[in-house]
């Protein structure tokens, strides 16, 4: 007689990987839920897509690009939308993930070289849309756990995931449109599923949209950034001390020098400077992370400055910091946005002279920028 | 070639640029092992802990004896909220001199947001057990012997 151990014979192991699809029992991993979150999902990508091309290109402008510089409030409005609908989009992909799941164990897992080749863009697609999100919401509060630099790689993934969402849409849209269009007759309780999923979207929203909309400030719990908070009532980026400027900032000996391609050279210094015509502007700060406030800011206009100098109306400026080293020491002011009177070089914010850590004695603030474009702590003007 | 085959050639043509385009600025200008391994390690870490984790929790669920979808819809938008304020609780990218930067106490914050949602969701168990007795209630009154059978709110509209 044989013992009973022998004549147990334990599956064998594709047995049970080909076992796995089949114990997936919830019926919400279905084409309908697939589809429904796949078109949100794929709007908010798009959405995403275009938004962050803006930033993009507003800092790194190719050579035919002139942006306007109203309306005042486009980047702000296309930066919130980018940064806190990407956060809001993150229910989205972890629900489409899990609906689709399932298929991830299907066998044989590749049955032809073209199923290959469509699982491959697959993983590509779902590798990109995950690195985007991660890296993006890492990004937003300032954990660089990676060793690569967030701006370059966020970009050129982009491209990668918006091309491999092209080929998605073009391999679901059948299906999708015909699952979408046609009323069920299953008896499956999907509008809870979805409605749950809109409403971990609406919460992520609620909690952060707050530091881009002042008015509701105080709903921003979980938001890196809150309009109110920090000096005159405006956060900061990227203080003096950080910066290693403060005592360059703080020197009586400070002037203000536009060169370049000028009629005739100027120095001025902050008593000069005040001398000027001063003017208002109620402008807002909106930065690369999404948050944004806005302020009341006083100067001089740059175009002001500018004219002293005798500038030809098509130069273009450079704007310098007292900053030593970093990206954003220098930035790039185009006609459009130095002939606006709404430009200023800001000596003062909110009622009070401009504190330290935003960009004393002299910044430039103008409409419709990125705030990593508003030099701190101005040294020169070079004209070309 | 019809017009379908013809539109899905030129998605694949685009969709294939487009990830061309990618792929060549992440090797001219990002450290490629690096941005490999958040790459595919994002993809294997959702796959692999992620996914069976939140499986796990639906089995969990499974257990609960009444508003099984109502706990669910909780757990999964308490979830997906702690996602991603994760690393704003954990708050490594504070900084000593630049104060407004992350101000906020995240994790209490954090706390309120969760206690808001497991309030509701409490709130919500409560009105659906009343509603549920009184329908029973409500039916034992016409001298039903057995308790009638629940309808969905269509049916009882009709």
């Amino acid at each position: 007689m044989r013992p009973a151990l022998d004549r147990y014979r334990p599956p064998a192991p594709t047995a049970v990987l080909r076992g796995i699809p089949g114990r997936f029992t919830s019926r919400l991993h279905d084409e309908r839920v697939a589809s429904w979150l796949g078109i949100a999902l794929g709007v908010s990508v798009l959405v995403s897509f275009g938004t962050g091309l803006v930033s993009h290109f507003m800092q790194q402008p190719a050579g035919w690009m002139l942006w306007p510089s109203r309306p005042v409030n486009l980047y702000r409005v296309t930066q919130g939308v980018h940064v806190i609908g990407g956060l809001a989009t993150v229910p989205l992909l972890l629900a489409k993930l899990w609906t689709v799941y399932p298929r991830l164990w299907q066998w044989p897992p590749v049955r032809s070289l073209v199923h290959g080749a469509q699982r491959l863009l697959v993983f590509v697609l779902v590798g990109a849309a995950l690195f985007q999100f991660v890296t993006g919401v890492l990004n937003v509060a300032y954990w660089y756990a990676f060793r690569f630099y967030f701006t370059t790689a966020h970009y050129w993934t982009a491209y990668i995931l918006v091309g491999a969402l092209v080929i998605h849409i073009a391999d679901q849209w059948a299906k999708a449109r015909r699952t979408v269009m046609t009323r069920p007759q299953d008896g499956v309780g999907r509008r809870g599923f979805l409605l749950t999923v809109a409403g971990a979207s609406g919460v992520v929203a609620l909690t952060t949209v707050g530091e881009a909309v002042t008015p509701l400030a105080p709903l921003a719990v979980l938001a890196p950034r809150r309009p109110g908070t920090g000096p005159q009532d405006v956060p900061v980026n990227k203080s003096a001390a950080a910066t290693g400027v403060t005592a360059q900032a703080r020197d009586p000996r400070w002037r203000l020098t536009v060169t370049g391609r000028v009629a005739r050279e100027v120095t001025l210094s902050l008593a000069d400077l005040r001398a000027l015509p001063q003017h208002t502007a109620r402008l807002p700060i909106s930065c690369v992370e999404g948050w944004s406030v806005e302020a009341s800011w006083r100067g001089v206009r740059l175009r002001d400055v500018l004219r002293l100098a005798g500038v030809d109306d098509d130069a273009q400026v450079r704007v310098e910091s007292l900053e030593r080293q970093g990206l954003y020491r220098t930035s790039q002011v185009a006609p459009p946005h130095w002939h606006d009177p709404l430009t200023l070089l800001a000596l003062g914010m909110n009622g009070a002279p401009l504190a330290l850590d935003h960009g004393y004695p002299c910044r430039l603030i103008a409409p419709n920028r990125p705030g990593v474009m508003q030099t701190k702590w101005v040294q020169g003007l070079v004209v070309s | 070639m019809n017009a379908g085959t013809a539109s899905k050639a030129a998605a694949y043509a685009a969709g294939l640029a487009l990830i061309a385009v990618g792929l060549r600025g992440i090797v001219d200008q990002v450290p490629l092992a690096q941005w490999a391994e958040w790459f595919v390690g994002a993809a294997v870490l959702h796959d692999a802990v992620l996914v069976p984790a939140v499986l796990a929790a639906g089995a969990l669920t499974g257990l609960v004896p009444a508003g099984r979808r109502i706990v669910r819809a909780a757990l999964v938008i308490g979830a997906c909220v702690t996602v991603v304020a994760i690393p704003v609780v954990l708050g490594y990218g504070r900084r000593a001199d630049e104060p407004s930067r992350l101000p906020l106490p995240y994790g209490r914050n954090l706390g309120i947001v969760l206690g808001v949602i497991a309030a509701a969701a409490a709130c919500a168990l409560v009105v659906r057990a009343v509603t549920a007795r009184r329908r029973a209630g409500g039916a034992s009154g016409r001298g039903g012997a057995t308790r009638a059978p629940r309808h969905s709110r269509k049916e009882a509209r009709r």
